[in-house]
């Protein structure tokens, strides 16, 4: 006993040392869990202030660039709802509510990405909401608190969005592999879609998160696995996801009804 | 690195820095200096190695906390905490005892030649840790070169412009 208590003692910097290092190594290995983002949640409640005192200033700076870029988003999503408005995907005539939100903090660098928002639970923005530019799909809304808003990047290995060809409407899931921040992958597209290099990806629709039809990007290179009847489509993104400033939040208007339904069919 | 208000000045200073300045996407670019491991050098050199070693864990957590890195700058800085004696005997001599060394009284090459490898290996680990697998090794090599000398011209800048100032 005393010289289990001694050698104890001799090496406590290196257990001290096990212990830390085991410790972070366990915040590491949480932190690319999406079901237990508590502790982001937390994070995000503490630290937003700060990036938002700090986005305050460099939007200052940046105003009149700004500016332009939500005049042509806005244009551009007016167009896109009077289209979307006179197909009839809509379970009822609610026009698509869309809140227009600053990107103050994001990462491209994990595997696992996240983004900050400055709209939050005061501005009407709820859980699962799609967050687009004009250019495509940002990610989900996963925590929320008054004043700003955590988002799952697209770049997240953990979220898939329904996509799908927009000559020949052929179904797929778009993820990312965790490779370049650019690229990612729809797989899931079957054998008999006629697929070549330069096709345009939109969002399926297929999901009470994102409307139909929104640009996602272009097939880079194509690819059938041995044995498979699917393609690995490579989708290089038209958004650049390095530089956001301004994106949307999209609320489904009958995402509710959706969600029901679903839930009432499983 | 004696007194401890001075050491508490600077933890503030270079987190807000680090927080407001260097951070890849504020500057717009993909990589930014990670100057807070200046810290890593100025943790005193008489504190007993397990208060080092709590010091560096507790830099990690409040930078991961800031850039929602949970827990890979954490593993670098204790890592680079525990590692000290080791890293301070490459550099300056092998009969040296570490809390002989004091960082004010250095020569700026010796001082630089011991940040230099503080920040290499620190890069190292965060990394290792961003990549996490075999299959993106250009991406890490690239990340690793790159980082860490922005890190150390930024780094470099700092002291000298600290340490002209003092005298």
């Amino acid at each position: 006993m005393q010289k289990l208590l001694n050698s104890i003692l001799r090496n406590r910097t290196l257990l001290l040392f096990i212990l830390l290092f085991g410790l972070s190594l366990r915040f590491i290995a949480k932190n690319h869990d999406y079901q237990r983002s508590s502790f982001t949640a937390f994070n995000n409640a503490v630290t937003s202030p700060f990036f938002k005192a700090r986005h305050n200033i460099i939007s200052f700076l940046k105003h009149q660039k700004n500016n332009e870029q939500l005049v042509a988003e806005n244009q551009f999503l007016l167009s896109q709802l009077i289209t979307k408005n006179n197909k009839k995907f809509l379970l009822d005539s609610v026009p698509f509510n869309v809140i227009p939100a600053q990107v103050i903090h994001n990462s491209i660098q994990l595997k696992h990405n996240r983004l900050t928002l400055n709209k939050g639970g005061k501005n009407g923005v709820k859980k699962e909401m799609g967050v687009i530019t004009a250019t495509g799909v940002v990610g989900v809304v996963n925590n929320i608190n008054t004043q700003t808003s955590g988002v799952i990047s697209l770049l997240n290995k953990s979220l898939r969005v329904n996509a799908k060809l927009k000559k020949s409407n052929h179904f797929g899931s778009l993820y990312w592999d965790g490779k370049a921040p650019n690229t990612m992958v729809l797989s899931d597209v079957p054998l008999e879609a006629k697929v070549t290099i330069g096709d345009t990806v939109v969002t399926g629709g297929m999901s009470a998160i994102f409307p139909a039809e929104i640009p996602l990007g272009v097939i880079s290179a194509t690819e059938v696995p041995v044995n498979d009847n699917y393609y690995d489509l490579r989708v290089s993104l038209f958004q650049d996801m390095t530089n956001l400033s301004q994106v949307y939040l999209v609320h489904f208007p009958s995402a509710d009804l959706i969600k029901e339904m679903i839930n009432d069919d499983e | 690195m004696n007194n401890l208000p001075k050491l508490i000045l600077w933890f503030l200073i270079l987190l807000f820095v680090q927080a407001f300045i260097f951070d890849p996407i504020l500057l717009g670019t993909t990589y930014a200096p990670f100057v807070y491991v200046l810290l890593l050098v100025f943790l005193p050199n008489n504190w007993p190695s397990w208060l080092v070693l709590l010091g560096g864990f507790f830099i990690g957590f409040c930078i991961d906390f800031i850039f929602f890195s949970g827990g890979i700058h954490t593993a670098a800085c204790t890592l680079i905490a525990f590692s000290r004696p080791l890293l301070i005997r490459a550099v300056f001599s092998e009969t040296m005892a570490p809390e002989n060394l004091k960082v004010e009284q250095e020569s700026f090459i010796n001082l630089l030649r011991y940040v230099i490898l503080v920040i290499v290996v620190h890069h190292f680990v965060v990394f290792v840790f961003v990549v996490g697998n075999t299959d993106r090794i250009r991406w890490f090599l690239n990340a690793w070169l790159i980082n860490s000398l922005l890190t150390i011209s930024a780094v470099a800048l700092i002291l000298l412009l600290t340490r002209n100032s003092k005298r």
